[in-house]
């Protein structure tokens, strides 16, 4: 992270050469560089407007840094939550007994739409509508979702029949009916038009957006690209409160969450992060950088062709440091790779890693494309294991992550505990300021696999002061750990 | 014959095979016998056995000595060990285990060693169970009914009603018929809890002069010989000495490494350290004998009177969590709603003047002529420079409201004693390790309060023993759950304990060990797969 920051702050200074120290930039920087990225957008964000002209360019790289690394973060914590909470689900789903949830089937549909089992979605989905005793409103929402998995199962005539049948007078109604119609990606449906007016008749009527309201209108800002508005219902919001809470009898509750939530945050950060580095390359002194940036902003959203155009114009500036454009040709192929030209990007990533043999860094960067793109790179792998059976010391914990993450993405979850540990800083091991929250989002996954849920658990307590919204996954995830302990009910004094 | 058979496995829910059968002698795994292994613990144990320590250092020892009929293994599933295969009924309340024919008990010196029967485990329940034997663990069987052998080999078990992870409870250790020399009740004056034998990889051999409990492999052991000859315990009083020992090769593995030692442990290539245990967490606790400490508002001021931030941060090196309650934030018990109450001295002042409390002449609070001045006991074993502080602090943030806190270090045994059997204390610091299973009814369930029982600061609460009893009695885990979340709120609320925090728990180990699984709990559970090589065999 700090070699990281320290080749953006050298852009910065150059850029900026006067009072750069406590300006907005340099404070939001600080804040970053402690992975308190939402204090760092807070900061940064009000105080833009007055950022003077020659310095705005600093303050949009700083700006689009930040977000793109948040956008990541929660691309990975969506993955993570998905996972953990379809597993939790089933458990809930299956349980037997009259306190039987009912509020399961909706969410297991919820989260099965989410992965794109649409027929499994649908069957859960039809469950909870069809259940008489719930609640009109809750099985109307459960009906815009199904009309969703019928429309994205190309069923369009019987989705638009769907959709068609259902009393949207209530404006939670509404807004979730404009969440489907911006995933279903139509336009002519104008959702925010509608979640806008949903967010206003609750407003009109005295009651507070639940957290399934605001996940709703974030759905549709973040589909329909209006990230400003996104961010400021963010700042608003609670992220770390469910969406609905099922009373069961007099002594169970259960919290559900919508893990969609954390795709939006991601969706919104990036879009964010773009706008920002776009921006950013309007000042010739700073341009190469952003650069940079972009290539792995437009590389994450998916553009491709856009990552490969700003990543080409980085490395072909020679007054950017040789081992930046080292680990942007390493992207670069990643590009390549994805537009099919296969044994190439393998080839040059094999060559950047015999032309620098003693750069973990590097072979880090390699090791994260591959895991990443889900490539077999095993010529790559045992030159980083040899890396770090020669090397020692701090310099290593980049490449010992990636060789970690390397793993956990083929599902071999104690090499993936021992490397992933073995660069993690003990010393303060689960503080995001001594420890990239994304490696440890990647070792709470492998402890959680390896069934070490405290682990993994006090990986999101601590992460959970900082960001809020990772309380998701840790209720899902004790949830599992609940079912799924084997003790006897041992406590000893030590 | 066919319907019979029929009707036979229609009873039978679950009938587990036998996944091993290493037997007696090598494993056969390729993997190389020999060489010895020291550990450092952070004090003596002060008994061996399975049934009468509280103390995680038995506790890891008697890993190595005993089995139960059930074991857990690396991916935490449960798997036959003492019981080659067992089975249960449709409706939860009759377990019968079937046991292993090839086991045999530790000899003693010149004995031929005896074979391990249904009868040892009879004896284990019904001694373990015998109001006279001194135990923590009868509350975690009173669900249990009955127990009859079947046949040599075979036990049956009848539970009082069928309780959820039932099967799980089986993993108590069984200790043998032939072992203590009082068959009736098991105390700590019997020399069975110094001098143990059991069915384990390793064999208890002598205790040295300087306390160091030597622990040699055993031959018989019926999952094959573990690889390492010998196991070596070495206490240490000061864990700043223990780390020095490992850097030194003095020891090979430390089973608590010092929060302070772990940079430089971590920097040293010849070494791992690996996390093993988020369930265990510091307190301060309080005895509500005292009629002081019987009021909530006076428990609470203390909560509030105390920088646990400030402590955690300069004793520690911030390598820790803050607590709101009696589960540690690994625990899937943890209620997230909860928040630890802040450092406010205003607030404990205000507190203690509500609860009647005004300050003298020599700047003490005082009620009904008697000043809040009480005992704080620490045993000796946690006399690391560390604790040392916080016990200072904690003295001091007191001192600061108007409470005079004596501290008084105790030997181990004796400290034990003042708190659990004659619970002569106000204060006491000490700190607790979990299992997984979050249940806390033996520390604030008022049926455990009693000469040592684990309740021994007296706390009392109706409301608190109901929910106990109703989480122990349902078999919906999600309604389990919700319990617990309830019974945080309710204990953050009361402070029985001022919760501290939950700390890094790493143990170190030299590399020359391989095949090193540890378990969160009871550490040495897997120790009999661990090997050397011989180039590093000493």
């Amino acid at each position: 992270m700090k070699k990281f920051v320290f080749f953006f702050l050298l852009c910065i200074l150059t850029a900026v050469s006067a009072h750069s120290a406590d300006d907005a930039a340099s404070r939001a920087m600080k804040l970053f560089e402690r992975r308190h990225y939402a204090e760092a957008v807070v900061a940064l964000r009000a105080d833009l407007p007055s950022v003077e002209q020659g310095r705005q360019g600093a303050a949009n790289l700083t700006l689009g840094m930040i977000y793109l690394k948040n956008a990541e973060l929660h691309r990975e914590l969506y993955r993570e939550s998905l996972s953990v909470h379809l597993d939790y689900l089933k458990k809930v789903v299956a349980a037997p007994g009259k306190d039987r949830s009912r509020f399961a089937d909706l969410y297991m549909g919820e989260a099965l739409l989410e992965t794109g089992k649409i027929t499994d979605a649908l069957t859960h989905l039809e469950k909870f509508a069809a259940d008489t005793s719930v609640q009109q409103k809750y099985r109307t929402i459960a009906k815009a979702s199904i009309g969703l998995g019928l429309f994205l199962q190309n069923d369009k005539q019987k989705a638009e029949e769907t959709w068609a049948g259902l009393d949207a007078s209530d404006p939670e109604i509404t807004m979730s009916l404009a969440a489907v119609y911006s995933k279903a990606g139509l336009k002519d449906k104008n959702a925010v038009a509608l979640a806008e007016e949903g967010l206003a008749d609750l407003k009109k009527s005295g009651s507070a957006p639940t957290m399934q309201d605001i996940k709703n209108v974030l759905t549709v800002y973040a589909t329909t690209g209006l990230s400003d508005k996104g961010l400021d219902l963010i700042k608003r919001a609670d992220l770390k409160a469910f969406s609905f809470q099922e009373s069961l009898g007099r002594t169970k509750v259960i919290n559900f969450y919508d893990p969609s939530l954390l795709n939006d945050l991601s969706g919104l950060y990036l879009q964010a992060s773009i706008a920002s580095l776009e921006k950013a390359t309007g000042d010739a002194k700073l341009r190469d950088t952003a650069n940079y940036y972009l290539g792995e902003a437009y590389a994450l959203s998916g553009n491709i062709d856009q990552s490969a155009r700003a990543t080409a114009s980085f490395i072909s500036s020679p007054q950017m440091p040789q081992h930046y454009r080292d680990k942007a040709a390493v992207r670069q192929a990643a590009n390549q790779y994805q537009k099919g030209r296969k044994s190439y990007a393998i080839a040059t990533w094999n060559d950047l890693a015999k032309k620098k043999p003693g750069d973990p860094d590097l072979l880090a960067e390699i090791l994260l494309e591959c895991d990443r793109l889900k490539v077999d790179c095993p010529t790559i792998l045992e030159k980083a294991i040899d890396s770090i059976e020669e090397g020692e010391g701090k310099g290593f914990s980049t490449l010992n992550i990636a060789v970690g993450r390397y793993y956990l993405g083929r599902k071999d979850y104690a090499k993936a505990v021992s490397y992933i540990e073995a660069g993690r800083d003990k010393g303060n091991k689960n503080k995001i300021e001594s420890n990239d929250p994304l490696m440890l989002v990647s070792l709470a996954d492998a402890y959680y696999r390896t069934k070490e849920f405290s682990e993994a658990l006090e990986i999101y307590f601590e992460m959970s002061k900082q960001f809020p919204e990772v309380r998701q996954i840790q209720e899902a995830l004790q949830g599992i750990y609940a079912t799924e302990h084997k003790s006897a009910g041992d406590v000893k004094i030590f | 014959m066919k319907r019979i058979l029929l009707v036979l496995l229609s009873l039978v829910v679950v009938t587990f095979a036998v996944t091993f059968s290493a037997g007696a002698g090598p494993k056969k795994d390729g993997r190389p016998d020999g060489g010895s292994l020291s550990y450092g613990e952070y004090g003596r144990p002060a008994t061996l056995d399975p049934i009468t320590s509280n103390e995680m250092i038995s506790l890891r020892l008697t890993e190595l000595i005993f089995n139960g009929l059930v074991g857990i293994n690396e991916k935490q599933e449960i798997v036959p060990e003492l019981a080659e295969k067992w089975e249960h009924s449709p409706d939860g309340r009759t377990y019968t285990f079937y046991l292993r024919k090839d086991v045999t008990w530790h000899p003693r010196e010149g004995e031929v060693p005896k074979p391990f029967t249904a009868e040892d485990v009879i004896f284990t329940y019904k001694i373990m169970m015998h109001p006279r034997t001194i135990t923590p663990l009868k509350v975690r069987y009173e669900f249990i009914e009955s127990v009859e052998k079947v046949d040599d080999y075979t036990v049956k078990f009848t539970l009082k009603r069928p309780i959820l992870n039932a099967l799980a409870k089986f993993s108590f250790k069984i200790i043998p018929k032939h072992g203590p020399t009082n068959p009736v009740y098991l105390t700590r004056d019997d020399q069975f809890v110094q001098n143990p034998i059991g069915t384990g990889p390793y064999i208890l051999k002598n205790i040295t002069a300087e306390r160091e409990i030597v622990l040699v492999a055993n031959d018989n052991y019926f999952k094959g010989r573990p690889h390492i000859d010998r196991f070596i315990a070495k206490p240490f009083a000061d864990q700043n000495i223990m780390t020095q020992a490992l850097m030194f090769n003095a020891i090979d593995m430390i089973v608590l490494v010092n929060p302070r030692d772990i940079p430089e442990i971590q920097g040293d290539k010849r070494f791992i350290l690996q996390p093993y245990n988020a369930l265990s967490y510091s307190f301060f606790g309080y005895n509500v004998r005292n009629p002081f400490l019987a009021d909530k508002r006076v428990r609470k001021a203390f909560t509030y009177a105390v920088n646990r931030q400030e402590m955690l941060d300069s004793f520690f090196n911030g390598q820790g969590t803050i607590i709101s309650g009696p589960f540690a934030p690994g625990s899937w018990a943890y209620n997230l709603d909860v928040q630890p109450l802040p450092f406010d001295p205003q607030k404990a002042i205000a507190l203690l003047q509500e609860a009647g409390f005004t300050k003298g002449a020599d700047g003490f609070m005082q009620k009904d002529g008697k000043t809040l001045a009480l005992s704080l006991k620490v045993p000796i074993e946690k006399e690391s420079e560390a604790v040392k502080r916080v016990v200072l602090a904690f003295k001091n943030y007191l001192k600061n409201i108007g409470v005079d806190v004596e501290v008084e270090f105790k030997e181990w045994q004796a400290w034990k004693e003042d708190v659990f059997l004659e619970h002569d204390f106000d204060i006491v610091f000490a700190s607790w390790v979990f299992d997984d299973s979050a249940d806390i009814s033996s520390l604030f369930h008022s049926g455990e309060i009693g000469p040592w029982k684990n309740n021994f600061g007296g706390y009392s609460n109706p409301e608190v023993d109901s929910l106990i009893n109703e989480s122990k009695l349902t078999l919906d885990h999600e309604k389990r759950r919700t319990i617990n979340r309830k019974l945080h709120a309710i204990l953050a609320d009361e402070s029985p304990y001022t919760f501290l925090w939950t700390l890094t728990n790493y143990a170190a180990y030299n590399k020359k060990v391989r095949r090193v699984a540890i378990h969160p709990y009871k550490f040495f559970s897997y120790a009999d797969e661990w090997f050397i090589d011989e180039k590093d065999q000493k």
